[in-house]
């Protein structure tokens, strides 16, 4: 893999966090201003208003198009997108046969992953 | 939060994202500022506010700053070994080490770096490309392409364990904190390792995602991160990042500098006063 496709596939990565991320929060935003954030953009019947911090909701308020889930969702989205970053620069230094790095970058990952899910 | 005060918000966080992607920081020492003061924002939100628009700086910028070639990926992979493994053993520390006592250290460190920073300011590439041991064993050169002096313009890191060292001190003190610790970052690139200012502050921007990313889970999980805030604060960050990073390529590393150096006085002194509890 050439340096030129690196950097092109991080990027790429990056660029596809930011957007997917900016969608969600875009539409959670604006859907909050016509049905409230605990309202339903698919008419599902009103929920009593949720707690704003509490994400463990989120999937079943995403199936309901709950504003206050699809903000949620955009958020960890973003969240995300770096540890993918971490991992594509992984697979792009195991392209280039750079053992050293790819060593590095899993090394990175594997502390990263053990931060985010493993200290409470 | 209104509809107004949330496009209010998002004008701020703009700015924010801008100057964030200009020095290499997350845009934090105008955000929380911004959202407790003009907004009435809790201390609390507001920091988790915060952590995701670095997060958001950082993709936002780095995703253009990757593409020119500005953000040296070997560089930031290596240093990133010492700031991921910095933030667990800080987030391991934040049970029996007072944050108060740290954060007046930090806000000295910051405001000593400022002095030196100032002499700096004429500075618009390092004197030496020549890499010492260790960074021609871990291949810590490269070469980026300057649109202002219309060339590539080559670098080599020098002083690689103090460079090293500042990033696993930053590390520790954005797990223990809670920040993204970017202005230690850009030090430790320009400062210690002598890499010229630009690829400092790219390189920076691409590393403080991650490092912001391995504490969010503990501030999602909390319940510090609130989306009626957050919203309009991460939309606004992006948009700020992407009008910095095209503004970027286009100064010379002693406008970066110019716009770097306040900053650093900016959050040395929030720091200070974070540590010995006056005003915020």
């Amino acid at each position: 893999m050439s340096a030129e496709r690196f950097r092109t596939l991080v990027s790429t990565v990056l660029l596809a966090g930011v957007l997917l991320s900016a969608t969600l929060l875009i539409v959670g935003l604006a859907g909050a201003l016509a049905v409230g954030w605990d309202g339903s953009l698919t008419g599902a019947p009103p929920v009593p208003p949720s707690d704003p911090t509490d994400f463990s909701g989120v999937l079943t308020g995403l199936a309901d198009l709950r504003p206050i889930a699809i903000a949620q969702a955009g958020l960890l989205v973003l969240v995300l997108t770096p540890v993918v970053r971490v991992a594509a620069s992984a697979v792009a230094f195991g392209l280039e046969r750079d053992g050293m790095y790819t060593a590095i970058t899993l090394a990175v990952l594997a502390i990263l992953l053990v931060s985010l899910f493993g200290i409470r | 939060m209104s509809p107004g005060t949330e496009l209010l918000v998002f004008l701020v966080s703009v700015a924010a994202g801008a100057l964030g992607a200009l020095a290499g920081v997350g845009g934090g020492i105008i955000v929380v500022p911004a959202l407790t003061i003009l907004f009435g924002v809790d201390i609390r939100l507001a920091i988790g506010a915060s952590i995701v628009s670095v997060i958001a700086t950082s993709s936002g910028a780095a995703a253009a700053f990757v593409r020119d070639g500005l953000t040296d990926m070997r560089i930031g992979m290596f240093l990133q070994l010492a700031t991921t493994a910095g933030a667990v053993i800080g987030a391991l520390l934040a049970a029996i080490v007072a944050p108060q006592l740290l954060l007046v250290l930090l806000g000295i460190v910051l405001l000593a770096s400022a002095g030196q920073q100032a002499l700096r300011l004429g500075e618009e590439l390092p004197p030496s490309v020549e890499p010492d041991a260790l960074a021609a064993r871990f291949r810590l050169v490269g070469s980026y392409p300057d649109a202002r002096l219309g060339r590539d313009v080559g670098y080599a890191a020098r002083r690689v364990p103090l460079g090293f060292g500042l990033m696993l001190v930053a590390g520790v003190v954005s797990g223990l904190l809670g920040i993204g610790s970017g202005a230690l970052k850009v030090l430790a690139m320009d400062g210690a390792m002598r890499l010229p200012m630009k690829v400092s502050s790219a390189t920076s921007n691409l590393m403080i995602g991650v490092t912001a990313a391995a504490s969010a889970g503990i501030y999602l999980g909390r319940g510090d991160v609130d989306p009626t805030i957050t919203a309009p604060v991460a939309l606004g960050v992006l948009a700020g990042a992407v009008i910095g990073a095209r503004l970027l390529p286009r100064l010379s590393n002693r406008h970066v500098r110019w716009v770097f150096l306040p900053v650093l006085v900016a959050i040395g002194l929030e720091t200070l006063a974070r540590g010995l509890g006056v005003g915020l």
